[in-house]
């Protein structure tokens, strides 16, 4: 461990006992798997007692009565709901998620494809916002009522109050279209797209890899404006509640006696304010991010990128069950996980919490 | 290594910093390579035994060939394909095909008897979602394999149970089901006895002008030209089609060049590409008819099974601010069950909006008393815009219309179940013969499929029979006739208000030429375009 980091790790991590961590560990796992369970009942019943017949929308209005009847059977829609459920539940113990009745494909491999596409997005949306987010609310409340504040509460207003779909569209039509700054819809170039191998199902990492000049950059054109929108979307709350955390913990006593001793404003907001707001800024930030997971549907859409988001959507339109409870799944994982994280990152940073 | 590592990232860092600002966005898409921009969300599968979807219908007519199939240029006459020429039989229940000579599929296998039979059994015995066209000529997994007969290599003898005609058997297998493809491939990628179901789901084994290179599901389709195709000559060499969800989006990439066709655009976009340079707008007609659909059985509601209600309510439809104003020409009024461009079609336009008019018939009938109803519409534009333009229209004769927007498939289910009171709908024919919409609209047979005549409670036994009829008659004067007669009896006196129909329109780069697109959703034509 360098100093930097032994230092930080002091400032952050108080006097927490292994076997406290132990404790915090074993609770949060329980609880997440307990989540996930319920997850998957309300999932699943929510999307049984749905007016939508699946073998309907599979088969289409004009099929014949005997190909309704093969599809209602392949589907398993002719046996009593709890029996579904528990063939469900033994299926996906055998790691098999099914097969999506509106593609016919593995549901397993459709989101091990769509995955990897959102969380590239998300994550490094998440990134840029979380550094912008919180160097904007450090200004603010350094300088809390002057116009830099003013500006930046506009700012993120802006961000979180303009309908990403319109905004999607706008940047679209400037940046592609009128200016061709950008990359425009989909992933990359069409010269790329259907010839770069995705393995990984990170555009990033694999055209990285491919080998093929100007496919990296390609990727990158393409990402710019959904991430800068993602980004801009989720900006706005951690700017203003990461700015309304500094500005409350700036009237604690402490605050005081460091001011009293000679300490510099700047030196107090980063030095003593900024790790006290360590919790609650780590909240707002998960927040962001299951926002992000969730939220990249309309982006998904208006730039055409293949997403957990879109495919979620898709599978509610066509009442096609096994691909909602997969896509919730994972999605319901990532959620606890984060959640799960943040939760045992908050106990062990604020002794007050364990 | 690291520093290695960290050096190229610098570099193609630098890379893009220099690419970004200044690189401009290609005018056009590259040579020899057709994108088509369109939403394909709707896409179950490319084997053309269970694809019955807008997005695999369309796409078919690229990658698998027919015996005979519908002439680009003429829809009602056919042409040979696969087959060479073919002769009926004595009994009038069979055809024999001579397969055209040296056919072969795009992987190079030659088109044999044995392909034929295997392909026509094979979409019986799956049974999937178009099957139900095969079963129009009494063909069953039990008894398909008696009905096709291998006579040598190149002749194969085809009959049928049911009482059609063989021009209407002709018809029958010129539809996406009854598509030939390569028994040899397709069993070689056989799973669990699965007649190579999930492997067609994604690939292709057929003889048309293009082959699947690759399908990314959701994302994109790209098919490769098939030059040995029989009869055609791809022009491009690479046919793109991309799924873009958003019309908005997928107008811009028209307009910067980046997709050289865009499909599936609302009125708002078209209006705003009107004028604008290197783009053309090209409208085809479609076989797509729009009707409103009573429920006579609904017993909380006596008047929908009066027929004066039915009369009033062809008075009460805006039919001209539907097609002109509202939908700004996407549909234009027709009002006959077989659309415009089949034989046998009707196009007088009897009815006009006239409220005045609709309230004296129900004031004759003792039904002028407000009415209130449910009318079911999908949750699609533009149905929903339709749907509140009759709302209104109704409104000026007493009539309560009470919007309920599902999805299609919920629509659907209450239909199937007959617990809906209205409906507005669409009608696409199965396939290219006038039996197709005849035996939905004018029959209800006592214990046979439920029908739309079955769906509105609509006892017909004499028009039923008369349909029944027109189906067997060998005849094609006499059927024209009889269909003629069915449409005007459904016209004048039926639960059925048909209204418009449909007129397909996309918009191209100007530079793009040779696009062929016919009446029915599986006429779509990309052999001939070059740009």
């Amino acid at each position: 461990m360098t100093m930097a980091t032994q230092r930080l790790s002091t400032l952050f991590f108080r006097h927490a006992a292994p076997a406290t961590l132990l404790r915090i560990a074993a609770t949060s796992v329980l609880s997440l798997a307990l989540t996930l369970a319920g997850l998957l009942a309300v999932t699943f019943a929510m999307s049984a007692l749905s007016p939508i017949d699946p073998a309907l929308q599979q088969v289409g209005d004009h099929a014949s009565a005997a190909t309704y009847a093969q599809a209602r059977h392949a589907l398993d829609l002719d046996a009593p709901l709890p029996e579904r459920f528990v063939h469900y539940l033994d299926r996906l113990c055998h790691g098999d998620l099914g097969v999506s009745t509106a593609t016919g494909q593995p549901v397993l491999g459709e989101l091990r494809e769509v995955f990897p596409a959102t969380f590239e997005l998300s994550t490094i949306a998440l990134l840029l916002s979380a550094m912008a987010g919180v160097g904007l609310a450090l200004l603010s409340a350094r300088w809390p009522g002057s116009w830099i504040d003013s500006v930046i509460r506009i700012i993120s207003l802006l961000g979180s109050s303009v309908p990403i779909f319109w905004l999607g569209l706008v940047a679209l039509a400037l940046f592609y279209a009128h200016w061709h700054w950008a990359g425009g819809p989909g992933r990359l170039d069409d010269a790329y797209e259907y010839t770069i191998d995705m393995p990984s199902g990170l555009v990033l990492v694999d055209s990285w890899h491919s080998g093929m000049p100007g496919a990296f950059a390609s990727a990158v054109k393409h990402m710019l404006l959904p991430v800068l929108l993602l980004a801009s979307y989720v900006l706005g709350s951690i700017a203003r509640l990461t700015r309304t955390a500094l500005l409350g913990e700036l009237h604690q006593e402490y605050v005081t006696l460091a001011r009293a001793k000679g300490a510099g404003s700047s030196w107090i907001l980063l030095h003593h304010v900024l790790p006290n707001c360590a919790g609650p800024m780590l909240t707002v930030i998960a927040l962001a991010y299951t926002n992000l997971l969730q939220g990249a549907v309309l982006t998904e859409t208006v730039f055409a990128r293949p997403g957990l988001g879109r495919y979620l959507t898709n599978a509610l339109f066509y009442g096609d069950v096994p691909a909602i409870l997969g896509a919730t799944l994972v999605l319901g994982i990532a959620f606890i996980l984060i959640n799960g994280t943040t939760d045992m990152l908050v106990r062990l940073l604020d002794p007050r919490q364990r | 290594m690291i520093q290695g590592a960290l050096r190229r990232f610098g570099y193609m860092l630098l890379g893009v910093g220099i690419v970004l600002p200044i690189s401009p966005a290609r005018a056009d898409t590259p040579p020899g390579i057709l994108v088509v921009v369109q939403a394909m969300d709707d896409l179950v599968s490319l084997d053309p035994a269970e694809g019955f979807e807008l997005s695999s219908e369309q796409l078919f007519g690229s990658i698998y060939q027919r015996l005979v199939q519908a002439d680009p240029a003429d829809p009602a006459t056919l042409q040979p394909v696969l087959a060479a020429s073919w002769a009926a039989g004595d009994n009038g229940r069979s055809l024999t095909f001579t397969l055209r000579a040296g056919a072969t599929f795009a992987n190079g296998d030659p088109v044999r008897a044995d392909d034929v039979i295997y392909s026509l059994s094979r979409a019986v015995k799956l049974n999937r979602s178009p099957a139900f066209i095969l079963n129009e000529l009494g063909w069953t997994a039990d008894n398909i394999d008696a009905q096709l007969v291998s006579v040598d290599a190149t002749h194969v003898c085809i009959s049928w149970p049911a009482s059609v005609s063989p021009e209407f058997a002709l018809h029958i297998l010129t539809t996406t089901v009854a598509s030939i493809v390569d028994k040899r491939e397709v069993l070689a990628h056989q799973q669990d006895g699965d007649q190579g179901n999930r492997w067609l789901k994604t690939h292709s084994a057929g003889s048309g002008p293009f082959r699947i290179r690759r399908y990314v599901s959701r994302e994109a389709l790209v098919l490769d030209a098939n030059p040995s195709s029989p009869g055609v000559a791809p022009r491009i060499k690479t046919l793109i089609i991309r799924n873009i969800a958003d019309a908005a989006t997928r107008r811009l990439l028209l307009e910067v060049g980046d997709a050289d066709i865009a499909r599936d655009l609302g009125p708002d976009q078209f209006t705003a590409l009107k004028g604008k340079p290197n783009i053309r707008i090209a409208q085809f007609p479609s076989a797509t008819v729009c009707y409103l659909l009573f429920n006579t059985t609904d017993r909380s509601n006596p008047a929908l099974a009066n027929p004066a209600f039915w009369q009033a309510a062809r008075w009460l439809v805006d039919y001209r601010g539907l097609a002109e104003d509202l939908l700004q020409g996407q549909f234009s009024v027709h009002q006959a069950f077989l659309a415009d461009g089949f034989p046998g079609a009707l196009d007088d336009t009897p009815y006009h909006f006239d409220p005045a008019r609709a309230k004296a018939v129900l004031a004759k009938a003792g039904l002028d008393h407000d009415i209130d109803l449910t009318l079911d519409v999908f949750n699609e534009e533009p149905f929903i815009d339709i749907a509140q333009s009759l709302q209104s229209s109704f409104a000026q004769a007493g009539i309560h219309l009470h919007l309920r927007i599902e999805a299609g498939a919920e629509v659907y289910a209450r239909l199937r179940s007959r617990t809906y009171q209205a409906a507005w709908l669409y009608w696409i024919p199965d396939y290219f013969d006038a039996h197709s919409t005849a035996s939905a609209f004018a029959s209800n047979p006592e214990q046979g499929s439920h029908t739309l005549a079955w769906r509105a409670g609509w006892s017909i036994p004499e028009l039923s029979a008369e349909t029944q009829q027109a189906v067997m008659s060998s005849d094609p004067a006499e059927r024209l006739r009889l269909y003629r007669d069915i449409q005007r009896k459904v016209q004048s006196d039926s639960p059925f208000v048909i209204a418009l129909q449909q007129r397909s329109q996309l918009a191209m780069r100007s530079n793009v030429r040779g696009y062929r697109q016919g009446l029915d959703a599986d006429m779509v034509y990309y052999d001939q375009v070059t740009k």
